[in-house]
């Protein structure tokens, strides 16, 4: 080997493959690929219109990370989010003002978030048995009260929360963008962060170390109650309708963001970064295969493939690190 | 458990009075069971049509796909870990029956087509399970879509119709007044609880689910057992999926979808722990029939049909919390 290239390899191992980097790169390739698929997938107008549909997606990703770095996982974010949908369409139609029925919403992600977390705090159940069970509670309750029905007759203004453009930028980004800097600042530089991690790494340790474990737990699952929330309004305005059937399948999505981002399904380990580019990914796939013309139950297959893929891969490295 | 919820219920284990009952209440089927006694009294006042051997026949015969289905889940997670991909598993096995039996006809064909695309399908999450080293709740959540998506390639998105009726015995005969389903059902109770207590298998799977760094140590081989209750999973599946297209006729897309859940709701219902290594064979067969009753319950006494997901979820959780709850009181091995 000449030196020209052993001096080139050198710079190479300088380089560290951080998973955020792999991700940057499989973005690149796949914006590439996608643009030969279709012509229109290339244009600015149709990347901005993408972050339309991520930022639910993304909303509910930043608080999943945060609960799967503990060890934990919701599965009932989805049916939470008809729950929201369906009460702020329901107060609407009984007269409710439509400020009061946003605000009802919110309490009732949060209480259902909450009551999540109490369940799995109070009475030390695994939370893949309790989000299962409010999966089919709050879907449930949602389709009972609604009765299977919509509600689509919403006032103008709140059309602001899911079509408002800035220029060429829907306005939702700018909602995400606030919140994944404050999740963010909140899991890189505070105790709480701190304590997000040393829960995933050993609970023991951690509760032994004096971490409020449970307290940690609980705002988790109330935060990601208050995130699923946004995302309803959001989605209902988008949409200009709500019904009960909102929101379904939408945690393979999120979870498929998180994992694929990077963050390990045993706990310890994630990044926020990860999960912005593992949203930002996922939604690029489906926009893109969308455009291809590539029916919806092909890339619920691919979805599925890729978050077995995407585990694999993770764990596989792990592993070779350690 | 803590440590402190451990030396409370040492205190209460000294109590000799209580101790044939508490033997009782430790079985982890004893809180379904009463409440199913509860729950037939309470339907048989409200609806007159309630006990009649009929109606309480046509339960059975509705949980028969769940419970068969439930009863191999229960041994994944009594060994420790979880399958939620049975909905679009027997959605496939179904494909499979209803494609073998409008080529060929006959009951072995089609039967044998439905439990071999069982078997390999859970070999394939059984597979990425030990040898992938991915944790089986991911594994069987991108199964449950992606098995969707192999399910519109095989029928192109068309119903399967017209199964031939010697196909469809096994979900429709009666064999000495019994119907044949409510028959499958309870023979494979009997075989999965004689494997379970008695063959080397069956302990192993308790062995793994309750402690799999200890069922290491003491030389089990962990992974052969955990890959043979998701094989096993395969297999009853496709006995179910026989039944399922015997009943219906047809083979739809969405054959299967949401059924899942209540498998699972079934096998915690039942009593056995969704952490692993504790639980009975007929723990999942009481949750069925639990399941059953209340669904048929509802119906009688004229609760909407939008309201069973939202029964289902509260029965889950509420039968975690009772576990949850009779451990601390008992003091039963967590």
């Amino acid at each position: 080997m000449s030196a020209n290239q052993l001096r080139a390899l050198d710079v190479l191992k300088g380089v560290r493959f951080t998973r955020e980097l792999v991700l940057l790169c499989l973005l690149i390739v796949l914006v590439v690929v996608l643009g030969q698929m279709s012509p229109v997938f290339f244009t600015v107008g149709n990347l901005l219109n993408t972050s339309r549909f991520f930022v639910e997606v993304g909303l509910i990703a930043l608080g999943m990370t945060l609960i799967i770095i503990t060890g934990g996982i919701d599965l009932s974010v989805g049916a939470a989010m008809a729950l929201v949908a369906v009460t702020v369409g329901l107060a609407h139609q009984s007269g409710v003002p439509m400020a009061l029925a946003l605000v009802l919403g919110l309490a009732v992600g949060l209480a259902a978030g909450l009551f999540n977390g109490l369940m799995i705090t109070r009475l030390d159940l695994h939370p893949l048995v309790v989000t299962l069970g409010t999966f089919a509670l709050f879907r449930g309750i949602a389709l009972g009260v609604s009765g299977g029905g919509a509600v689509s007759s919403f006032p103008q203004w709140f059309e602001y929360f899911g079509q408002f453009y800035l220029g060429p930028v829907p306005g939702q980004l700018f909602v995400f963008i606030a919140a994944v800097t404050a999740v963010w600042l909140l899991l890189s530089r505070t105790p709480f962060g701190r304590y997000v991690y040393a829960i995933g790494n050993n609970e023991e340790a951690a509760r032994f170390s004096g971490v409020p474990v449970r307290r940690v737990k609980v705002v988790l699952y109330t935060g990601i109650g208050v995130l699923v929330s946004m995302a309803a309004v959001i989605y209902t305005s988008r949409v200009s309708t709500s019904r009960a059937d909102f929101g379904a399948g939408l945690e393979l999505d999120v979870i498929s963001a998180v994992v694929l981002g990077g963050a390990s399904i045993y706990g310890g380990s994630g990044t926020i970064a990860g999960t912005v580019l593992g949203v930002v990914i996922i939604a690029t796939l489906r926009n893109g295969l969308s455009l291809a013309g590539v029916e919806t139950t092909w890339q619920v297959f691919l979805l599925g493939v890729l978050l077995i893929a995407a585990v694999f891969v993770n764990e596989f490295f792990r592993r070779r690190e350690e | 458990m803590s440590g402190v919820d451990a030396l409370r219920s040492v205190g209460l284990r000294t109590a000799p009075t209580t101790r044939g009952l508490r033997r009782w209440l430790l079985r982890p089927e004893a809180p379904a069971a009463v409440f199913l006694v509860v729950l037939l009294a309470a339907f048989s006042l409200a609806a007159d049509r309630f006990l009649s051997p009929d109606n309480l026949e046509s339960i059975l015969v509705q949980v028969a796909v769940l419970g068969i289905i439930a009863l191999a889940v229960n041994q994944v997670i009594l060994a420790g870990e979880i399958d939620i991909s049975v909905g679009s598993m027997l959605g496939l096995c179904a494909v499979a029956v209803g494609t073998v039996a409008t080529a060929t006809g006959g009951l072995l064909a089609p039967l044998a087509a439905g439990v071999a695309t069982g078997v390999l399908t859970g070999a394939v999450n059984g597979l990425l399970v030990t040898l992938g080293r991915i944790p089986s709740i991911i594994v069987t959540l991108g199964m449950l879509y992606a098995l969707r998506g192999v399910i519109l390639l095989l029928t192109g998105g068309t119903w399967i119709t017209q199964i031939p009726d010697e196909t469809r015995v096994l979900g429709l005969a009666k064999l000495a007044g019994v119907s044949l389903p409510v028959f499958v059902m309870f023979a494979l109770f009997l075989i999965v609880n004689a494997v379970s207590r008695n063959s080397t298998w069956g302990r192993d799977v308790f062995a793994v689910g309750g402690n799999r760094r200890a069922a290491r140590l003491a030389g089990l081989a962990i992974d052969r057992t955990r890959l043979l209750a998701f094989a096993l999973v395969g297999a009853f599946v496709g006995i179910a999926a026989t039944i399922y297209v015997g009943r219906a006729g047809s083979v739809q897309t969405n054959a299967g979808e949401g059924l899942e859940l209540q498998v699972i709701a079934a096998v915690v219902i039942g009593g056995t722990s969704i952490a692993g290594g504790r639980g009975s064979a007929l723990a999942p067969v009481i949750g069925a029939v639990l399941i059953g009753v209340i669904l048929n319950g509802m119906i009688l006494v004229g609760v909407p049909g939008v309201w069973q997901s939202a029964v289902l979820g509260a029965l889950i959780l509420l039968a975690v919390t009772t576990d949850a709850l009779r451990r601390r009181l008992v003091g039963g091995a967590a």
